[in-house]
């Protein structure tokens, strides 16, 4: 692989911090982590606040959620931000086939929980819970929606990446793009782990 | 930091990478504490608002190993880190507290 010749005892111990760019495009992606808390903040607000607004006859939250899927759904999202732990820790250890290796993992995981996410969007919309059936179905939509749109981005994003470190090799430019990349697929779950809670395992309370 | 020796051929060893121990406990936790929360919902017949309090105190167990351990948030040199997201969790709070009061009161 053409990444090797990157690695002759150049490339430093955390090649995401080495340059000023790299350690501002992480400071960076805080800020925007930030403006993203305040995004979800907002959906999560409008869930909570129309969640019992179900109107006359249409499926409620108790009906209608189905706990086995969503945990099957977490277990591969949680699994999914070890696999990419491990990928940043290939990196700080200069492997970067092992890195490509689980970032490849990490995106197998994250189209997993797409397929299934889609798979339970459909049997809903079949049980007439639609976008626009109750203010409860749009507010749910939107909040889970956004949430996997978000996955479905992050996805891209590390495919890409992968592309790029296979041609460029781990670089001190490289480096910074994949760091972050992983920080936000932490956030995606830390999202993930409110939605299940909040949304699924709430409504399923009552 | 940037004392560096021969990175090729030997695993780095002498430099203090972390090996994957920590983060595979951090994970077991995480697994656990969904564990938890999906069995309270699934077999409990506890009241309502103690399960409530339960989920969101497990959640947010989970975001503290999440981003303590895995975005490095407890390493040092994350202060800025941390304030803006404090910041970020402050103004979603009030956020939330406002939407569902000024719907319903």
């Amino acid at each position: 692989m053409s990444a090797h010749s990157h690695l002759d005892g150049k490339l430093p111990h955390e090649p995401e911090r080495a340059t000023l760019e790299g350690r501002n495009k992480v400071l960076g992606f805080w800020l925007f982590l930030g403006g993203e808390t305040v995004l979800f903040g907002t959906l999560f607000s409008a869930f909570l606040a129309l969640r019992d607004q179900v109107g006359d006859g249409n499926p409620t939250s108790q009906e209608l959620f189905k706990l086995a899927t969503v945990a099957i759904a977490t277990v591969i999202l949680l699994t999914s931000s070890l696999t990419s732990v491990f990928a940043i820790q290939a990196m700080h250890r200069g492997q970067v086939k092992a890195m490509q290796n689980w970032l490849i993992v990490t995106v197998v995981l994250g189209l997993a929980f797409l397929g299934l996410e889609v798979y339970e969007f459909i049997e809903y919309t079949h049980e007439g819970h639609q976008f626009s059936t109750s203010a409860f179905s749009s507010s749910f939509y939107t909040l889970v929606g956004f949430h996997g749109a978000h996955v479905a981005l992050g996805v891209v994003w590390i495919s890409l990446l992968i592309g790029q470190v296979y041609r460029k090799g781990l670089t001190v430019v490289t480096a910074p793009k994949v760091y972050v990349a992983g920080m936000y697929w932490h956030f995606i779950d830390v999202v993930w782990v409110f939605i299940f809670t909040v949304v699924y395992l709430m409504g399923k309370v009552g | 930091m940037s004392n560096h020796t021969t990175h090729s051929e030997e695993p780095a060893k002498r430099h203090k990478h972390e090996g994957p121990k920590k983060h595979i406990i951090a994970y077991v936790f995480s697994m656990l504490l969904t564990l938890v929360a999906f069995a309270t919902v699934i077999g409990g017949e506890i009241n309502t608002s103690f399960i409530y309090i339960l989920l969101i105190i497990m959640a947010i167990m989970q975001v503290i190993i999440q981003m303590g351990f895995w975005m490095h948030m407890k390493d040092r040199g994350h202060l800025f880190p941390i304030v803006g997201i404090l910041t970020g969790v402050f103004v979603v709070f009030t956020i939330v507290i406002m939407a569902e009061f000024w719907t319903w009161w």
